[in-house]
């Protein structure tokens, strides 16, 4: 008898005992989940030319998953959130109207906003009278560099090539094509096909370049536009010199049991 | 007699049962292999499939069936010049495909390797001694000199940066080949060529014995050697039979290009992250399509070529 009262003696406090833990469990849990959530921003081409921020378009799907390591966009949940028709193109007539869509990039540029209202207005003496610039060599602009420093020393064509020849003369928030007529920040390809013809040949037929979506010739895709993937500013950088701006990449695959690292894939056979 | 009818019984007890694991294993023990399934049968399958994963992971799963679209032969294209070695498309793979992501020896899968390739170098001093000696790939000198040998190609590379100056980088995944040293050597006919490219597998019909890994020349096969380390969170729910529904252990996998996707019109996962647009993915029945215009104007080759597996996959350089 006095057996069986310790006996329940010892399951009654176990009992409470496991109540009390649970409960503790159950007042952590809604702690955890009130931790605020910073707000995922990743790059999809390089960094700094179009940051999408992670949103679920529906439950447990998010329009973009990115990458925990280096912040790249991994997977795309919907290839079409955020765009716009991509305009007129010569060469893809063929296409359906509106199956060619692109990310607007006149909202990822900073300056946009400013560059025909602060600056380059028209006010002030040196526009008074209006004046074109006399010739092609412009006058180092220190605010104009410290704004954007990769025009220091423009590098792009090897220094043969001067802002008016992409930029608008008097429409600064534009670009410029063959006529001088206003091409938009959303189109570089036309701009940029001036010179670079067999790469806009190439993207058009989308050799060159990314597009993503629908995988059909005539299918809807997002097309990404020049300035997504190059820097116009920084063609050829330090000792990378040129080819595509250096990312960090993502986690190497899993080294096979029982191997400390991979120094073995570095041993020359033959020391040179 | 008796036997057979205790045996029907528990059957019909399995397949009454409300837990959807058990009566799903016990249905798929009797499916037949899935190109001899009639539609009926597929769809069974189907419903089971999504029953069971809809349970295991807490989420509306779709397992799709679709089959393959007329007028469509899928081709690849991967510029081998444009490839900075950023591994984005592994990863992206690994988040569309539901590869087990434990961290275990083996319980990490992934269906796309990187190799880092050396730069050769081409001396003129070198150019008229030696012999060939070692091991590695001789890009330079003549038959007998080493010059120019390099590595044989670094998978675990891990730099600050990519590209590096003096490297190529080199994806592979399954080839997809027109004649799949895999399908011939399976002995239960379980991986098979689909009519519209890709060589698939039916995993619940895998016996895993590994033949396909042997006989494949390019490492694209990969074995369960555990059980599948899947997060409820992380599983894609969108599926495909033959495709990227989740795999049990002791089955082989591999790449399929995202048949999931590419039966309705879209996009392979690895195509769309990569973020230099070196993988081109298309109709090549299309004349219009990316990968025919690739095939049409540029320099092209396949790997190993010399096996005579006539890839799908074709890598070009500008």
């Amino acid at each position: 008898m006095r057996k069986l009262a310790i006996v329940t003696l010892v399951l009654g406090l176990c009992g409470g005992a496991f109540y009390a833990v649970s409960a503790a469990e159950k007042a952590a849990e809604p702690a955890k989940e009130a931790a605020p959530k910073a707000p995922v921003e990743c790059f999809e081409s390089r960094k700094g030319a179009s940051e999408i921020t992670q949103r679920d378009i529906k439950p447990g799907w998010p329009n973009v998953k990115c990458s925990p390591k280096t912040g790249a966009a991994l997977w795309y949940g919907d290839p079409y959130d955020g765009t716009v028709p991509m305009g007129k193109m010569p060469g893809l007539e063929n296409i359906p109207e509106g199956h060619a869509v692109i990310k607007p990039r006149t909202e990822k540029l900073a300056l946009m906003p400013m560059c025909g209202v602060s600056c380059h207005n028209g006010v002030g003496p040196a526009f008074n009278p209006p004046t074109l610039p006399k010739d092609k060599k412009p006058k180092p602009n220190p605010t104009m560099e410290a704004m954007v420093p990769d025009l220091a020393n423009l590098q792009h064509g090897r220094g043969r090539i001067w802002c008016m020849d992409c930029h608008h003369t008097t429409k600064r928030n534009m670009l410029v094509d063959h006529f001088g007529d206003p091409v938009s920040f959303d189109q570089p390809q036309l701009l940029c096909g001036k010179c670079h013809g067999d790469k806009l040949r190439d993207w058009r037929d989308g050799i060159h370049g990314k597009r993503i979506g629908s995988f059909a010739s005539t299918g809807k895709k997002r097309w990404f536009t020049c300035t997504e993937c190059h820097n116009p500013h920084n063609v050829q950088d330090g000792a990378r010199n040129r080819g595509f701006a250096q990312l960090q990449p993502e986690a190497s695959p899993q080294l096979p049991r029982g191997m400390k690292d991979a120094s073995h894939e570095k041993l020359h056979p033959i020391p040179h | 007699m008796l036997s057979v009818s205790a045996l029907m019984g528990s059957a019909a007890l399995m397949t009454m049962s409300d837990d959807a694991k058990a009566s799903t294993e016990w249905a798929e023990h009797f499916q037949k292999n899935y190109r001899l399934m009639t539609d009926e049968e597929k769809a069974e399958a189907r419903t089971r499939l999504e029953r069971r994963y809809s349970s295991e992971y807490g989420k509306k799963v779709a397992v799709d069936t679709t089959g393959p679209q007329p007028g469509v032969l899928m081709g690849y294209a991967l510029n081998v010049r444009k490839c900075i070695g950023c591994r984005r498309c592994v990863h992206a793979c690994v988040e569309e495909n539901n590869q087990s992501r434990g961290t275990r020896p083996g319980e990490k899968i992934e269906w796309i390797q990187v190799l880092r390739m050396e730069r050769g170098e081409f001396s003129k001093d070198k150019m008229n001694h030696g012999y060939p000696e070692g091991l590695g790939i001789q890009v330079g000198g003549n038959a007998y000199t080493p010059a120019g040998q390099v590595l044989e190609g670094q998978y675990h590379y891990n730099p600050e940066a990519v590209p590096e100056k003096d490297a190529t980088y080199m994806p592979i995944a399954c080839m997809q080949c027109e004649k799949p040293p895999c399908v011939k050597v399976c002995p239960v006919r379980t991986t098979y060529r689909e009519a519209d490219g890709p060589v698939v597998i039916d995993y619940n019909w895998c016996i895993g014995c590994k033949m396909c890994m042997n006989a494949c020349p390019y490492w694209a096969r990969r074995f369960n050697l555990t059980k599948p380390v899947l997060p409820k969170e992380e599983m894609n729910p969108v599926t495909h039979y033959l495709g990227n529904r989740p795999r049990m252990r002791g089955v082989v996998e591999k790449c399929h290009w995202c048949l999931q996707r590419t039966r309705h019109d879209r996009y392979p996962a690895c195509v769309e992250v990569c973020p230099v647009g070196a993988r081109k993915f298309g109709n090549l029945l299309d004349p219009e399509s990316e990968v025919s215009k690739i095939l049409e104007r540029k320099n092209v080759f396949r790997l190993k070529a010399e096996l005579n597996t006539f890839p799908k996959f074709f890598y070009f350089y500008d």
